[in-house]
């Protein structure tokens, strides 16, 4: 069975969505399992798919059993591979953390909440997998019109924010679709790989370049990059918290790994780099956004906003990391998709949790927590030291390649704003900290004062045990980042990046 | 900010037709997309599939993927609708009209207050009810079976013609949201239940994706009808003729189900009680 990973890993999410969906309407309580055991099975595929691409390299499925480019193929490299295993893993993880919200949150619509979930995944997974340039879009379909769904069910105003996200979403899935048609107009393929042959011949055409930059707004407009982010905080923050540990760590960072799979592989890196003169200013673009998503971070009083242009600057991060055009940079960018990617779901599922017992997260509703909710606000501080970027959690060592990259490149402006992000980090959390830590409880519902200190009032185990896996996963994955750097990183970058 | 909205979309337009001026001519049988894979599907897909409809052999055999995915995205748009829209709360209309038949009266209940006995007499009407035509309602009857042939016809055909099932799966949905529009949604409702749209959807689904993974479990890359020789006791190739044949029913069922699901839920809100 294990020749057939690539197709299971997608394959068995599906069925397993369409399954829920119709057993919603016989027993609620079967929604649960079948959700676990089908993002269980993606995830042991997706575990067992990166294995075999360590031993024997690139893997070739072609589905229905047609060759490409006259069917659809998918190719799994190191890179996807190993994004692959973090989008399966962390949407299996989220799964069981929230299944206390989710039954909070949404008693009566279960089922077809768990549906969606999965068939999110299914879509973000497909995305990651596929080899061919249409595919992907038809996938990217899936997870935006399901992520719209999944926003939009929450507070008052997470309607709005999701359609707003909506029409974002669908003007950038729309441009990296028209990117897609000029490409096949002018190679006549659909494939990544045959593309990526057929190109070179056609480097000079203006055809390409307008492919190539339709493209890359398109997939810039989904992750939020920073002039075109104005969707991302409200609908993160408006919606459930189920729906937004799910989204946040995954769509941004399955993005960027689209972004990097174009430049790697269909445009290659020899006319992303060396023939288009655009590396330069991107790389000033994601200084911008570094510095914007640190400072509007700095206005919030709300520890969900925050943590929203928090990943705003993120982003900055790993397209500035991707577009320095040196092996380095690049090795820090895909690091700090696995990095952010877990990061990111640890502060979400501490917002969860807080949400789940105190039923808020203004900053005035985190007063007095680490009393109340200590283990929960202990992996709180193993995420915020890993977004500052301290050793030995894994936020340090992605930063580090980052900044090597900067100075290998001589990009100093994005250096400083990678150092300037992380200093504003260390007062965004300490700020929380402080007030978490030092200020007593206030319980808006009780009258009167008495100084007793508050009783440990935790969120259950099912979201506890979750939420410290990702925090002792940011440790490891710190710990054995040269592992992970040396064995599979290395080579999901082609020879030609130095 | 409505002058750099439009500088941008200006900017943006420009650089589209920039990127055109490099295009081949418009219908030029040497260009890369008539050269490079479109003689590989003219010349061998008879042979390959015994489907005589190029379109549908590379829609639901070569690039089937694609296809069940785009099913997919019908289904859950339909799951979102169902997710966002339903009420699933029991909380009446305040008030309920009831029509009687043979006087043309109406009257009024509110919520709460007790209903008359005779009220068998009566029919339900919508609030915004208007008299019923007679033309309208019984072409509409006359039509319905038709349309819902013609559906099925388009479905199988799909081989043959112009047709498969997203086409289908669209008219058999029409037919019955035809229904719903010109007689009321409780009458739609009554041929078809909302329990039995949320199960159909998935389940078109279901039997596409099901046959790929039987294929899969026969032995074959998923999607790979070919494997489904020895089940049907048929050549690899005529399996897959058959195989497409088997995953348009799917699609057809998936369609109709959610555009009447979607139906349902857009027209009366959520409610399920007073349509259009």
């Amino acid at each position: 069975m294990s020749q057939q990973y690539p197709a299971l890993l997608v394959v068995v999410p599906l069925l397993a969505a369409l399954v829920i969906c119709g057993a919603g309407w016989v027993n609620k309580r079967l929604c649960f399992p079948i959700a676990v055991a089908g993002l269980g099975v993606a995830a042991y595929s997706c575990i067992g798919l990166l294995l075999r691409v360590l031993d024997e390299g690139v893997i070739v499925y072609k589905l229905g059993g047609w060759d490409p480019p006259m069917g659809i193929a998918y190719y799994v490299d190191h890179l996807n591979g190993l994004v692959l295993v973090v989008v399966s893993v962390v949407a299996l993880l989220n799964l069981i953390a929230s299944k206390k919200s989710v039954a909070q949150e949404f008693p009566d619509k279960i089922g077809p909440f768990y549906a969606l979930y999965v068939l999110m995944v299914t879509g973000l997974l497909g995305i990651v997998v596929t080899g061919d340039a249409f595919n992907l879009y038809v996938l990217l379909e899936i997870a935006s019109l399901t992520g719209y769904g999944l926003l939009a069910m929450g507070e008052d105003r997470a309607p709005l924010a999701a359609l707003n996200y909506l029409y974002m979403g669908t003007i950038g899935a729309c441009f990296y679709l028209l990117g897609v048609g000029y490409l096949y107009i002018i190679t006549g393929s659909l494939n990544m790989v045959d593309i990526a042959r057929i190109l070179p011949s056609l480097y000079q055409s203006k055809a390409v370049l307008g492919a190539f930059m339709i493209c890359m707004v398109g997939v810039w407009l989904k992750m939020a990059f920073f002039p075109l982010h104005a969707w991302l905080p409200n609908a993160y923050t408006y919606a459930s918290s189920a729906a937004s540990s799910l989204i946040a760590p995954l769509v941004t960072k399955v993005m960027i790994y689209v972004m990097i799979r174009l430049i790697l592989t269909v445009f290659t890196p020899e006319f992303a780099f060396n023939i288009l003169a655009v590396s330069e200013p991107i790389v000033w673009l994601a200084v911008i956004a570094i510095v914007m998503g640190a400072i509007l971070a700095l206005g919030e009083r709300n520890l969900k906003k925050m943590l929203t242009y928090i990943i705003i600057a993120e982003v900055g991060y790993m397209v500035g990391g991707a577009w320095l055009g040196n092996r380095v940079g690049m090795t820090g960018a895909i690091l700090h998709i696995v990095n952010d990617a877990l990061m990111t779901l640890c502060l979400f599922l501490v917002v969860g949790n807080i949400v789940h017992k105190v039923k808020g997260y203004a900053f005035e509703d985190l007063k007095g927590l680490f009393r109340k909710m200590p283990f929960t606000m202990c992996a709180f501080v193993v995420g915020a030291l890993s977004i500052i970027g301290v050793p030995p959690t894994c936020g340090f060592f992605s930063k580090w390649y980052l900044i090597s990259g900067a100075i290998q490149a001589g990009h100093y402006a994005f250096m400083v704003a990678l150092l300037f992000s992380s200093l504003v980090n260390v007062v965004l959390f300490f700020r929380i900290i402080e007030i978490a830590f030092f200020e007593p409880f206030t319980d808006h519902h009780a009258h009167g004062h008495d100084h007793q200190p508050e009783p440990i009032d935790e969120a259950p185990l099912t979201m506890l045990v979750p939420l410290w896996i990702v925090a002792a996963a940011l440790v490891i994955v710190g710990i054995y980042t040269g592992d992970i750097v040396n064995n599979i990183i290395q080579f999901a970058i082609p020879e030609g990046i130095i | 900010m409505k002058i750099i909205g439009l500088i941008i979309a200006v900017l943006t337009g420009a650089l589209l037709i920039y990127g055109t001026v490099d295009f081949p001519e418009w219908a030029d049988p040497a260009s890369p997309a008539s050269t490079h894979l479109s003689p590989h599907f003219i010349e061998k897909t008879m042979e390959e599939t015994s489907v005589p409809n190029i379109v549908t052999a590379v829609l639901a055999d070569y690039r089937g993927y694609d296809t069940m995915f785009e099913t997919t995205v019908i289904f859950a748009a339909g799951v979102v609708c169902f997710f966002l829209l339903r009420i699933l709360k029991k909380e009446g209309p305040r008030q309920r009209l009831y029509r009687h038949a043979l006087t043309g009266m109406t009257i009024r209940i509110r919520d709460g207050e007790k209903r008359p006995s005779v009220l068998d007499e009566f029919e339900r009407i919508d609030t915004m009810w208007t008299p019923y035509d007679v033309i309208i309602k019984t072409v509409c009857r006359l039509l319905i079976p038709f349309i819902q042939l013609f559906a099925l016809y388009v479905i199988a055909h799909g081989h043959h013609s112009p047709g498969g099932g997203f086409q289908g799966g669209v008219i058999l949905g029409a037919s019955i949201i035809l229904l719903a529009i010109s007689q009321d949604l409780r009458t739609a409702i009554k041929r078809m239940s909302e329990k039995v749209d949320a199960i159909l959807s998935p389940a078109g689904v279901f039997i596409y994706a099901g046959t790929g993974a039987l294929c899969l479990l026969l032995g074959g890359n998923f999607l790979d009808y070919s494997a489904l020789a020895s089940i049907l006791h048929v050549d690899p190739v005529t399996a897959r003729s058959h195989g497409i044949l088997i995953v348009e029913i799917g699609v057809g069922v998936a369609v109709m189900a959610t555009l009447i699901w979607i139906y349902n839920n857009v027209s009366s809100a959520g409610k399920y009680d007073e349509g259009l």
